[in-house]
């Protein structure tokens, strides 16, 4: 099985170069996104081992790492595992989230931030309840942590996904996508660290309530 | 037995909330649609033309929210209207939105090589 990491990044050039050499130690390639960024992201990345895709114009995290799944399938890869650019993921989780595709049937695993003792502040586990509820709405699926951005699509499910939703909504889209496709899912406990830069990155709950308005007026528009 | 008489409205808006489960249904067969979206979408219109057909069952939200005219009714039908139109609105700009960000995958995964310019969809 070839496994490579996908990562979207928007100005991630202090974090990126981390995250990728972290990812390299498991994967046979890291494609980065490099979402419209305006410093050194690509660079960086290039510097660090990673192919680099760039996108001249800021689409959002849906469109870049739906870049990276359509390189990952043309280049030839079984497994994508999708993993953020601002390190609070601990790469280190790459080979049991592969595992879970490779020995456990799933077509798609999706980390669980929630299954272990993770220090997460009390307005995140709000938002991710509320956004748990919203992919429930919408899917008729029910997850404990639908909005993380570590994911791994095994053949299957990167040969068929096909995310239309450019901003941070994607990660309910890809629930939909499951859900229309009948992926078998899997959901793995994970380690995630939290710092000021990363809730500084991650979105703001008036963004949380603005992408789940779009959710439910998609899907009920669709 | 007696047969109810319905009003034009009673009679268009049930066919409109079929039709409307009809599309849903039909976009579910296609795949465009999950099988939950499409139960969403029949329980809503089906609510709507159960509202239609038995106006009276509105009567305790109508004491709720102080809806008794039927101009009010008309009103708050036109704002329904208004919202569905804008919201539609809304989606067409998401759908140009999805055009430009393909013209860019497409031009990133060019220019890294992944995709040959011979092998891209004109």
């Amino acid at each position: 099985m070839r496994v490579c990491a996908v990562i979207p990044a928007f100005n991630e050039a202090t974090r990126i170069g981390a995250v990728i050499r972290g990812a390299r130690q498991y994967v046979d390639e890291v494609i980065v996104v490099a979402d419209g960024s305006l410093d050194a992201t690509a660079q960086v990345a290039r510097e660090a081992g990673a192919r680099v895709i760039i996108h001249t114009e800021n689409c959002g995290a849906g469109a870049a790492t739906m870049t990276g799944l359509e390189a990952a399938r043309r280049l030839g890869f079984d497994v994508a595992v999708t993993v953020d650019a601002d390190g609070q993921h601990a790469t280190a989780d790459i080979p049991r989230l592969v595992e879970a595709l490779r020995n456990g049937g799933a077509d798609l695993v999706v980390a669980n931030r929630f299954g272990r003792k993770n220090i997460i502040p009390p307005i995140r586990r709000f938002a991710n309840a509320l956004g748990n509820i919203v992919t429930f709405l919408v899917t008729g699926i029910y997850l404990p942590d639908t909005q993380c951005g570590f994911k791994a699509f095994g053949p299957r499910a990167l040969l068929e996904v096909q995310l239309r939703m450019s901003g941070f909504e994607f990660c309910t889209e890809v629930i939909r996508e499951a859900s229309r496709h009948r992926w078998k899912i899997a959901s793995i406990p994970t380690k995630v660290v939290y710092s000021e830069y990363t809730l500084a990155k991650g979105q703001s709950f008036a963004n949380g309530l603005k992408t789940a308005a779009k959710i439910l007026l998609r899907t009920f528009l669709r | 037995m007696t047969i109810p008489e319905f009003t034009p409205y009673q009679i268009v808006v049930p066919l409109f909330s079929l039709l409307m489960v009809a599309y849903a249904w039909n976009l579910v067969l296609r795949q465009k649609k999950t099988i939950w979206e499409g139960g969403l979408w029949t329980l809503f219109w089906s609510v709507v033309a159960y509202i239609s057909i038995v106006p009276s069952s509105l009567q305790y939200l109508s004491g709720v929210t102080g809806i008794k005219k039927n101009e009010n009714a008309a009103t708050i039908t036109a704002i329904g209207v208004i919202f569905f139109v804008l919201f539609y609105i809304i989606m067409r700009l998401e759908e140009l939105e999805q055009r430009l960000t393909k013209l860019v995958r497409d031009k990133a995964l060019r220019e890294n090589g992944v995709v040959e310019p011979e092998t891209r969809k004109m």
